[in-house]
């Protein structure tokens, strides 16, 4: 190497080596802002985002109808059976359709009773499914509603059925979803029917961890997963998925979502976690309690009322 | 080929940035989001690997570290350390792609697959270092290895598709320079 063949260039070398250090120097100097102030540097990811994306939707949208064209044309395949599948289904669907009106009108009735007013404030934003996180390490997906339709970070987000994710970093006319199934996704949850609170933790598989059970003798597989409202993250009840043993003998969630056909999306306006305006600080109520810590049986008594 | 070297670079430049584009479209299409599918190889830097190996002229290392560091940006990973781990790697290959010149494809591919290996143990460390969260072990390296199982084909796609091929023993650039 050294010896003649770059010798016509030796010239050059220094010169080359110095471009070469400050190419890599500015790099990590991005690196190291986005690791010291990363809610800044996210803003910009965002910024990026949003100028770049939006740019690629005329192609981005026949491309997705075509792909989706032709996986629905392979279905016609099974056709048939496809379709004694959902005339079985339909029948059931029929059982469950009493059931729930039934279901509804007794607890009409209820609420009547009770008076219970319901959460006004949960409306929503609908928006529509741009682009992968494109990378095999994140999940997320880039929805075309962002801070011009009032969309903001920690929002909830489902698909109509079963919950999504949440919105985390907005541009100004698209939002990110960091979904369920991502491993920095960790989402406090209630297992019904016996209330015990868990965290669903997303590990990249498209079967999430539920950890932290109090009682994991409690909780069975087939048993229904809802958000909670602990940690604010989320308003309670809305439904997640099922819980299931995975392969590994861990409890997983099953999520009610449709991941695989994520298309539209809605955006609950949910209050969400305060806002991150700066880096590093403890997030802590307004007011520190000034009582001493409660007994213990306080506790659990206020932890069954709410759960 | 009637244009002269200088011209044949600007289009050579743009050709690149116009691949890394499209690499980076099909990837963002929402087609398989969610699933926890396996990891697809790193197209973008295997171009950049395969270009600076047949014609390290045609991709100038500013042209590299913009071009990844955008895609960091769009690929939700951390801004900057991958493109510059990037640069490093193409850097090391661009100095010694005059000496492979002469050498069989397998001896290059071989040290391509050791430079990957080097960058993604980089990153680990830089991850570590910074407290950055690291990706699953099985998932990086299945990463890995789906990325130098495909360098060839990229090569190949480069020397076919684009007809990018190495610089012909005396071959001059304008000012009379060996390539």
């Amino acid at each position: 190497m050294a010896r003649d063949r770059g010798s016509s260039e030796d010239f050059a070398r220094p010169i080359r080596r110095i471009l070469v250090a400050g190419t890599v120097l500015v790099l990590l100097a991005v690196f190291l802002l986005w690791r010291i102030d990363s809610p800044r540097a996210e803003r910009l990811r965002a910024a990026i985002v949003d100028r770049i994306v939006p740019n690629l939707e005329w192609a981005l949208v026949p491309v997705t109808k075509t792909a989706e064209m032709v996986e629905g044309f392979q279905s016609y395949a099974s056709l048939y059976d496809q379709n004694q599948e959902l005339r079985r289904e339909l029948r059931q669907m029929r059982a469950w359709r009493e059931a729930a009106l039934q279901l509804e009108q007794e607890n009409a009735k209820l609420l009547d009773l009770n008076r219970v007013r319901l959460d006004p404030a949960l409306t929503y934003v609908t928006g529509v499914v741009l682009a992968d996180s494109g990378s095999p390490f994140r999940q997320s997906v880039l929805l075309n509603v962002g801070a011009r339709d009032g969309i903001r970070d920690g929002w909830a987000t489902t698909d109509g059925l079963g919950l999504v994710g949440r919105i985390f970093g907005v541009g100004q006319s698209t939002s990110r979803v960091i979904l369920l199934t991502d491993s920095n996704s960790r989402v406090p949850v209630t297992i019904q029917p016996s209330g015990q609170r868990a965290m669903l933790m997303g590990d990249n598989s498209s079967l999430p961890l539920v950890e932290f059970v109090e009682d994991p003798g409690e909780v069975s597989p087939g048993d229904r997963i809802i958000s909670s409202a602990n940690g604010a993250v989320f308003p309670a009840g809305l439904l997640v998925g099922q819980v299931v043993l995975g392969t590994d003998n861990r409890l997983r969630a099953r999520l009610a979502a449709d991941y695989a056909r994520l298309e539209f999306l809605r955006v609950l306006r949910s209050g969400g976690p305060p806002p991150i305006d700066q880096p590093g600080q403890l997030i802590v109520p307004a007011d520190p309690p000034e009582t001493p810590m409660p007994a213990a049986g306080i506790i659990a008594g206020e932890d069954s009322a709410d759960g | 080929m009637a244009e002269s070297l200088g011209v044949q670079r600007v289009i050579w430049r743009f050709a690149f940035v116009g691949v890394a584009t499209l690499i980076a479209f099909v990837q963002l299409l929402p087609l398989g989001s969610g699933s926890g599918g396996l990891p697809g190889p790193d197209l973008i830097a295997l171009l950049a690997i395969a270009w600076v190996l047949r014609r390290p002229d045609f991709v100038p290392i500013g042209l590299i570290a913009v071009v990844m560091l955008v895609a960091d940006f769009l690929f939700m990973r951390p801004p900057g350390l991958w493109a510059a781990i990037v640069v490093l790697g193409t850097e090391f290959l661009r100095v010694r792609e005059q000496g492979l010149r002469d050498l069989p494809f397998l001896v290059e591919w071989g040290l391509v697959a050791g430079v990957l290996l080097a960058m993604t143990l980089g990153e680990a460390l830089a991850r570590l270092a910074f407290m950055v969260d690291q990706p699953s072990l099985g998932l990086t390296l299945i990463h890995l290895i789906l990325t130098i199982l495909a360098y060839p084909v990229v090569v190949g796609v480069t020397a076919f598709a684009f007809g990018l091929r190495r610089a012909a023993p005396g071959e001059v650039d304008d000012m009379g320079r060996r390539l």
